[in-house]
């Protein structure tokens, strides 16, 4: 199921997923980690980057994404799902695509 | 003379014939014939109810096939036979990156294992890796090699940001990123060996010199009053203080 999610990582710069793998609560993140390898969702971007911080401190699991327009989305994969963290961000991704867009097509 | 005497036989083919679309009675002889040779199942000395129910058994044979058996027993003699085990997390790569980083993990004698989670699970639960269990969720990678060359490993993992070290287990420690880090820090055994060995033989090196400044400023001191002397004093003073030197 989630890999069937596609992603267009076009306004994304940076994704940086935080996570201490002797946790039991990094399962979703370690997956959502796995899904954004997928080759279909690295192909629309080649220049995101992409990091893995792999700690062991106790934190919790994080997902921080930095948009190329200055926008920061934080997940906290703790209690979320890998669907739904996909969705989360396919979701943000298309409206910043739509806005850009637009602003494209108004200004000729 | 005249009459024959007809088989009885014969008497079988009157009326219908054998094979009839109706049901047709057996004869009495067939039917005695078949009675007596009916097939009676051998009974189990000791009554099936009475023993242990072996119900347990054959699950578990229908699920452990000789081909689990086998990466099962496999594993363990990857865990057993090598001194360093990094576990890994693999997102997916182009195959001809998969070769490379085979090949170069390969010259430090570094062997490239995919497991699956299911086998290496139990495995682990029964062994004394159980600290490893939380780490074997999603696909994973085992990096296996009977020396501990960590510094190389984490160079070359370094170049492949598919590949994320999770945590390792050298010589019987479970360590973290941070852990393995640090152990490639450390100098080798035989270099951090030299310097203990060096750092006890410093004392004892200074043992003759320490016995010997006791007297040597003794010496230092008389020949430096016969000097004054001999500077200062008269003629005849000099040669007692030589003898008393010589004492």
């Amino acid at each position: 199921m989630a890999s069937k999610i596609s992603v267009v990582l076009r306004p994304v710069k940076s994704i940086v997923v935080r996570f201490c793998p002797f946790e039991p609560n990094v399962e979703s993140t370690r997956k959502f980690l796995q899904c954004i390898y997928h080759k279909k969702i690295q192909a629309t971007n080649r220049n995101c980057e992409v990091t893995a911080d792999v700690r062991h401190d106790g934190s919790e699991p994080l997902v921080d994404v930095m948009f190329a327009d200055g926008d920061r989305l934080i997940m906290k994969g703790a209690n979320l799902t890998t669907v739904e963290m996909l969705t989360a961000l396919g979701s943000r991704c298309n409206a910043k695509d739509l806005k850009e867009e637009q602003k494209s097509k108004k200004s000729p | 003379m005249g009459r024959g005497w007809l088989p009885a036989l014969q008497l079988l083919r009157r009326g219908s014939k054998a094979v009839t679309r109706h049901w047709k009675a057996m004869h009495f002889q067939r039917q005695k014939l078949l009675a007596v040779t009916e097939y009676v199942p051998p009974r189990p000395a000791v009554p099936p109810h009475c023993l242990p129910a072996p119900r347990d058994r054959p699950q578990e044979e229908d699920v452990m096939s000789g081909y689990v058996r086998l990466l099962r027993r496999q594993v363990e003699q990857a865990f057993r036979s090598s001194r360093m085990v990094a576990v890994c997390q693999y997102n997916s790569m182009p195959d001809e990156d998969v070769v490379t980083m085979r090949h170069y993990l390969r010259k430090h004698n570094i062997e490239v294992k995919f497991v699956l989670n299911e086998i290496v699970r139990p495995v682990l639960a029964q062994s004394k890796y159980r600290n490893l269990l939380p780490l074997f969720v999603c696909r994973n990678i085992l990096l296996v090699s009977p020396e501990t060359r960590a510094r190389e490993m984490l160079r070359v993992l370094k170049g492949i940001p598919q590949v994320n070290l999770l945590g390792a287990c050298i010589d019987d420690t479970i360590l973290s990123r941070q852990g393995v880090e640090n152990f490639a820090q450390l100098p080798s055994l035989e270099a951090s060996q030299g310097q203990t060995v060096g750092a006890l033989a410093l004392l004892p090196s200074q043992t003759s010199s320490l016995l010997q400044r006791g007297p040597s400023l003794l010496t230092a001191l008389l020949d430096e009053h016969i000097r004054r002397l001999r500077d200062t004093g008269a003629p005849g003073k000099p040669p007692q203080e030589q003898g008393k030197g010589n004492h």
